[in-house]
């Protein structure tokens, strides 16, 4: 989980707002992280040992509930992130096939990001929207009755609005 | 005659384009004096996205399955005044029956009222309840609420049914200064969806419930742990929450009685374990979500070690209409041992999916078949998939079960939190123990031995077993494993963890056999078991099948009969999808 | 006192405070309920599975329903609790094999699971690299009571399975262990305390390696020992089989010494079956071991075996070894030595010695398929030895009943057979003749079995003696060594049934009979890719005198190692046996069930070492996930440092720090180590 850009520097004063409402809160490291996730856009080493200095923590604590939450990535994730419902009602309804045509669209597996950045595909828990399933959420925006075909071709009209063909 | 028209906005209708749809009559109405609405979720999803007109506060047409264009049509009726262009996206008297054969107390404003204005809240009765009980002249003690609580019969509906009464006495007659009240939004059972939609389509029902529930155990803080994948109900609840606030609801010396309660959104960060209480907790303390050992019970002992009482958003929502029509009216619903009424996730492969709401004691066939329309597609009920990862499958033979806790049970699944997927005859039912199990193995918090290791080895069993690498002996190696986790798992999840696994042995065990046996999928669901071949006399020598082929598995010449070489074939169903004839077989 | 609980544990009445856990109740009485992840030290956690406990009473008749874990279930009046039912014990089976299917570790170093007698390679090893030879002796004598003289007589199959092999060359485990031994023999010799005498007599026939080393065991637990051997001194095989060159006999003598310091009586000259009989022996003993070896030499079944100058291996050896006959004067002769095991090796190098003019050796496959010691063979051609590889004595030829020649049938390999070995097969026709004056058929030896009588034999004529409990058809008496079984094998095999059989006869004698039990252990694969950034270093050469010289005499071939090369050479190892085996809960725990993890097997976390706290050593493959390091660590050392990283499966401990001074409180803290219940976490010296 550690990542090899432990030693890169992240500008750490974004995180003063958030640390002066709630790093003196009792029980409120989940949230810290989650601000700093939508600051960073996932949670640097230095960013974790920063936290932990200011809340009182330890690093090892702090790296310890950050890793076992799914929401928090150690990498740089790209531009759009792509999360497909694994749910049972996703699953029965072919959620699998998605799952293969988009990792052949981007050629990349689960949990991994495309060539130029742009996508990061991750296949989650259930996102709650099991009566348009299979379902899948690319940043905050959900996409119902998906089927490989009509995946793909939200993820093409997504570069070609990057300006990439 | 003024029109009101209101668009259906929860998550689901947002994502079949409900927001678009809403855009194009915000433009269109824009300088007419039809007012225009949002309302959450009706829980009809396939009929997303809905739009409901209202002529002089009377429903007067509902209009279904919207696109930009309708909605054009929409505005352009309205505007007119006469409707009846609308009549061809109306819905059709046989998908409305999906609503009428419901009874909706925790949905009973879903979809109906507007979830962002408190206004519309309190037109619909919102905070009459917690008026009642807090009334200067006729109020009620905590004590009286839990009684009338206990007269109700209401039991937890996050899965345990757990008498909700019990609990809150327990965690009042606790001894501490500080005493919290916690809702449970963790809705992380796949394929359950009622507390996302309650929260985006009603969230003064949930606030109401927890302010009564507060008031009744001595809590002056109220939090709320609510998934961090459902933004849209974080949003509406915290500004429902504000909204409150601002109105008096919320806060120090709510409506002048004396009584103080704050309330906090918590958004989790992705851990099914934190629908169990303690991990729920040690999640809220900014901790691993990794359960406690039991004892203490959070009652005696929870969040910051002080008693602290947790229900989920279901069991809230029904607080405020019980303390209306008095114990007594929720308990004359349902059967001898469950009360009330009980919310359903409805899909997988059913015809009309969405939110049902009916009294306890109807039957799953009721459900299923009744309300639900039945299996799509023209094809065979083959089970129903209760209590997600905690509970199990359900066979044919016993769709005319009783909705109750006990009976539920007694089939080896549970009532759960209400997540029904219904399966076809196209649903290996190994594979579908597989999928729990992946689900569960990968969730497992890692605490305890038995889970940790335990579900990974079922799971790995499952696994080899989906490719044709069974061994016999392995169903009864997983019976026992499965024993041994349900005996020896530290919490709920890894106690519930082997229940998919367990019923679905129990009533579809040749399917395992097949598999193990003959290396033989009997839905022909299981890819790596899956044989492709020919059937030559189909077959016209068209080629397409092979030219499709990734792997150049099938040869043969021109307007003669092909051949798949099985050891290249990787079974990826191409030849079958581009046949035209129905020469390719499966087996 | 109305705030004590009176509670029943495994049939003990138990009180404790209230408030108690049932686990603290019973740990209060004396009672150790398993658990892995409790430590008084620290908060009940319940990760572990061990603690469960069953109800059988809850105080007013009724079981409950569920088992409990008794580091969270409180102690209540009135329970009836017990920790080893049925159920419970099929609970902690199974959460013992879901453990052991996700550990990866080695309980035992290959070395010493390779050596038939077990004996601690890794241990004396890491003494003898530290310079402790004293303690070194201590380690090795827990399973052999010879080592100066097995250690430079053992083909050591340790070494075989040595790791450090997979980098470049095993550790040169057997010459270590002899110049241990040789150090300790010196002076203040390590002689291990005799339990209390127990009133119980046994006999021991044959003064063996076998024999000697049941011997020393029983005496050692306290009984009454008299070895009897038919020869005029003790030592068997390796006096009378093995050539002074490769084992001095004042070694031996000095380690029959130390034998008989112990108290073991020796009695030499003593037939069985002529002197006294085994009827004798069974009531004058409790009672009796035989191993009595195997002392006839194996025929070839080829004509003229019967001439004048053909004999067997054993026989040509017996004077020649022991230094108490006369050596036969071989100058001008020329002599053919038929096999290729390392009686074979002693025969060819005896007979160099003898003065012989052309000493063969005659073998039906290749250089390759050899059993003896390529050390051996090499020293052997170095000292003159010719080889005659593919050819088989097909006749031997004879002139007035004496030995002219021996006509050798050539052989060539065929297809391998099931033990992997090239099977040889006849040429036809062709044959080579080979003038010789003597033969010495180094073929096999065989059971002579005199004074046996009531004893029964298997089919291969050695004594039938059971696997487990090494007891004969007769009531109390038990064998062991070459004369059993299977037959003849290397001394050490022998030695490791002579110390089980000790073990055996001891419970018997004092009670109740305990088979021999393999424990359950943990092991892993490893391959040369693994080790592949270790650094090479060459294995130690042993000195040994010239070719030359020596092909001359008896004197001893080896000269020995330097302390400063063995204590290098004891340096390669790579301490493949996890260090905590002797402490290891974990590995008690299995073997108090009959666990069968393989059944469950399937991934298992990778096996990371990480060494950033520099003082501590994390083994993650045999971490179980307890948390009482990252516990201790928060809770009574009040440091953080340790985290759990992940989830689930996957979940493994890590520190995790950013200031050095953390390092230094670590060194001086150290809690999470002792606190660790198997080995996954090692102290590193600093």
């Amino acid at each position: 989980m550690q990542c090899e850009c432990a030693n890169r520097s992240s500008d750490l004063s974004l995180l003063d707002d958030v640390l002066n409402a709630y790093a003196a809160v009792p029980g409120s490291l989940i949230t810290i992280l989650q601000q700093a996730q939508a600051i960073y856009g996932y949670l640097p080493m230095d960013v974790i040992y920063h936290v932990a200095d200011k809340t009182g923590s330890t690093p090892a604590k702090v790296l310890g509930v950050a890793t076992f939450y799914t929401q928090f990535r150690f990498q740089p994730v790209g531009k759009y992130l792509i999360m497909l419902c694994n749910g049972t009602a996703c699953h029965v309804n072919g959620s699998e096939r998605v799952a293969k045509a988009i990792c052949d669209y981007l050629q990349i597996d689960d949990g991994g990001t495309s060539a130029d950045g742009l996508f990061s595909f991750s296949i989650v828990a259930c996102l709650g929207c099991c009566s348009l399933s299979p379902v899948m959420m690319i940043n905050e925006e959900t996409y119902g009755n998906l089927t490989p075909e009509k995946a793909v071709s939200i993820l093409q009209t997504l570069r070609e609005q990057e300006g990439v063909s | 005659m003024s029109y009101r028209v209101v668009v259906g906005q929860g998550s689901c209708g947002i994502a079949a384009g409900a927001a678009k749809v809403y855009d194009v009559l915000a433009d269109a109405l824009s300088q007419s004096d039809v007012t225009l609405h949002i309302a959450g979720c009706i829980g009809m999803c396939w009929l997303e996205p809905i739009v409901d007109i209202y002529c002089d506060d009377a429903l007067a047409m509902r209009l279904v399955k919207m696109n930009a264009e309708a909605a054009k049509a929409v505005a352009d009726a309205c505007k007119a005044g006469d409707l009846s262009a609308l009549v061809p996206y109306a819905i059709t008297e046989e998908d409305a029956a999906f609503l009428s054969q419901q009874t909706r107390i925790v949905l009973r404003n879903c979809g109906i009222i507007d979830p962002e204005s408190l206004e519309s809240a309190l037109q619909a009765g919102a905070y009459t309840a917690l008026s009642k009980v807090l009334s200067a002249e006729d109020g009620m003690s905590p004590e009286a609420v839990i009684a009338c609580i206990k007269e109700s019969g209401l039991a937890g509906r996050g899965g345990a049914g757990f008498p909700t009464w019990f609990k809150w006495n327990a965690a009042r007659q606790s001894a501490g200064e500080e005493k919290y009240l916690i809702c449970n939004a963790d809705e992380g059972d796949p394929g359950a969806f009622m507390d996302r939609a309650v929260i985006e389509s009603d969230p003064h029902a949930l606030i109401e419930g927890m302010l009564i529930g507060a008031y009744a155990i001595g809590a002056k803080e109220a939090v709320v742990y609510v998934r961090a994948e459902y933004p849209l109900a974080i949003k509406r609840l915290n500004a429902a929450i504000e909204q409150a606030r601002q109105a008096g609801f919320v806060g120090q010396n709510i409506m002048g009685s004396g009584f103080s309660c704050e309330f906090r959104v918590k958004a989790g960060a992705g851990a099914f374990v934190c629908g169990e209480e303690t991990a729920l907790i040690e999640s809220l303390e900014g901790k691993r979500g990794m359960p406690r050992l039991k004892p203490p019970f959070p009652a005696a002992a929870g969040y910051w070690q002080q008693p602290s009482n947790i229900n989920n958003v279901e069991t809230f929502a029904n607080v405020a209409w019980i303390i209306n029509h008095g114990g007594a009216a929720f308990a004359a619903m349902g059967t001898e041992r469950s009360k009330g009424t009980k919310v359903f996730a409805l899909t997988g492969k059913i015809k009309r999916g969405g939110l049902v709401e009916i009294p306890m004691g109807k039957t799953l066939r009721d459900v299923i078949f009744g309300i639900g329309g039945g299996i799509r597609d023209g094809r065979a009920f083959q089970a129903v998939q209760m209590g997600g990862p905690s509970g199990g499958c359900i066979p044919a033979a016993l769709l005319d079960t009783v909705i109750d806790y006990q009976a539920l049970a007694a089939t080896g699944a549970i009532m759960g939190s209400g997540g029904m997927v219904v399966m076809d005859d196209t649903t290996c039912m190994v594979a579908m123990a597989k999928f729990f199990l992946d689900f569960t193995a990968k969730e497992s918090c890692g605490k305890c031995v038995h889970c940790r290791i335990g579900t990974k080895r079922m799971q790995e069993i499952l696994a080899r077993m989906t490719e044709g690498k069974g061994e016999a002996g392995d169903i009864e190696l997983l019976e026992e494993l499965c024993l041994a986790v349900k005996d020896g798992a530290l919490c709920g999840l890894g106690q519930t963890a082997p229940n998919p696994v367990l019923s679905a042995i129990r009533y579809f065990r040749p399917q395992f056999e097949a598999h193990v046996m003959e290396q033989r999928c009997p839905a022909h669901a299981c890819t790596a078991l899956l044989q492709y071949h020919i059937d030559a006399d189909a077959c016209r020598g068209c080629t397409l099948c092979a030219k499709k082929c990734p792997v150049h598995a099938i040869s043969g010449e021109v307007k003669s009969a092909h051949v798949i070489d099985r050891s290249v074939c990787i079974r990826c169903g191409q030849c079958k999808a581009s046949c035209k004839f129905g020469a390719i077989i499966v087996e | 006192m109305s705030n004590m609980i009176t509670m029943t544990i495994n049939g003990k009445i138990c009180q404790c405070e209230a408030g108690c856990s049932i686990l603290q109740a019973a740990a209060i009485n004396g009672l150790e309920i398993p658990s892995l992840c409790n430590d008084a030290s620290v908060k009940a956690y319940g990760a572990c599975g061990m603690c469960a406990v069953e109800v059988l009473d809850n105080g007013s008749g009724k079981p409950l329903p569920k088992l409990l874990r008794a580091c969270s279930a409180k102690a209540v009046n009135g329970y009836v609790v017990r920790y080893d039912t049925d159920r419970v014990n099929q609970a902690r089976k199974i959460a013992l094999e879901l453990l052991m299917s996700d550990h990866i570790g080695d309980c035992v170093a290959p070395c010493s699971l390779t050596c038939p007698a077990g004996t601690d390679c890794q241990g004396y090893v890491k003494q003898i690299a530290q310079g402790d030879y004293h303690k070194a002796m201590e380690i090795v004598k827990e399973k052999l009571p010879l080592p100066a003289s097995i250690g430079r007589v053992c083909p050591h199959p340790c070494e075989k399975q040595c790791r450090r092999g997979l980098v470049e060359a095993p550790i040169s485990i057997a010459q270590l262990k002899a110049f241990a031994a040789d150090r300790d023999l010196e002076c203040d010799t390590y002689r291990a305390q005799c339990a209390p005498e127990s009133g119980k007599r046994v006999a021991v026939v044959g003064g063996g390696p076998a024999g000697l080393t049941a011997a020393y065991f029983l005496r050692r637990k306290g009984h009454a020992v008299t070895v009897l051997d038919a020869a005029q001194k003790m030592g068997g095989m390796l006096r009378y089989g093995i050539p002074a060159y490769r084992l001095p006999k004042p070694v031996l003598d000095r380690e029959i010494e130390e034998i008989a310091a112990t108290g073991v009586v020796l009695q030499n000259g003593v037939r069985l079956g002529e002197d006294i009989t085994l009827e004798q022996l069974r009531s004058d003993y409790d009672a009796v071991i035989l191993a009595v070896g195997a002392w006839q030499s194996m025929q070839m079944g080829c004509t003229g075996e019967d001439l004048e100058g053909v004999i067997g291996g054993i026989t040509f050896l017996h004077d020649i070894s022991s230094g108490e006959g006369t050596r036969p004067d071989l100058r001008g002769k020329s002599v053919a030595v038929c096999g290729g095991g390392n009686t074979a090796m002693d025969a060819c190098r005896s007979a160099v010695r003898c003065g012989a003019e052309n000493v063969y050796v005659i073998y039906r496959r290749t250089r390759e398929e050899m059993p003896a010691d390529p050390v051996e063979i090499a020293e052997s051609m170095e000292e003159g030895a010719l080889y005659k590889y593919l050819t088989n004595p097909a006749e031997i030829l004879g002139e007035n009943g004496k030995v002219k020649a021996v006509k050798l049938q050539v052989m060539e390999l065929g297809e391998p057979d099931a033990s992997g070995r090239r099977s040889p097969v006849p040429v036809a026709g062709k044959f080579e003749v080979l003038p010789v004056d003597m033969v010495i058929m180094a073929i096999g030896q065989k059971l002579f079995p005199e004074g046996l009588s009531g004893i029964a034999l298997t089919r291969k004529g050695t004594i039938a003696a059971d696997e487990a409990t090494f007891a004969t058809n007769l009531e109390n008496v038990f064998a062991i060594g070459d004369a059993t079984n299977r037959g003849a094998d290397i001394a050490i095999a022998a030695i490791g049934e002579a110390n089980r059989c000790a073990d055996v006869v001891d419970s018997a004698l004092r009670g109740a009979m305990q088979p021999v039990k393999q424990p359950f252990l943990s092991k892993r694969v490893v391959t040369a890719e693994m080790l592949a950034d270790r650094l090479k270093i060459a294995r130690c050469q042993m000195p040994t005198r010239d070719a030359a010289v020596r092909r001359h005499d008896f004197e001893e071939v080896n000269l020995g190692l330097t302390e400063e090369t063995a204590r290098a050479e004891a340096k390669r190892c790579l301490e493949c046996g996890c260090h905590d085996y002797a402490d290891c809960k974990l590995i008690r725990y299995a073997n108090q069930q009959e666990i069968h993890p393989e059944r469950l097997a399937g991934q298992k976390r990778a096996a990371e070492m990480e060494r950033k706290l520099e003082c501590i050593e994390r083994n993650s493959g045999k971490c179980i996930l307890c948390g009482l390091c990252v516990r201790v660590c928060e809770e009574e050392a009040k440091q953080g440092i340790l985290g759990l990283v992940g989830r689930g499966f996957t979940t493994v401990i890590r520190p995790e720090f950013r200031e050095a001074a953390t390092i230094a409180v670590c060194k001086e803290c150290r809690k999470c180590v002792s606190l660790c219940p198997t080995g996954a976490l090692k102290l590193l010296e600093f």
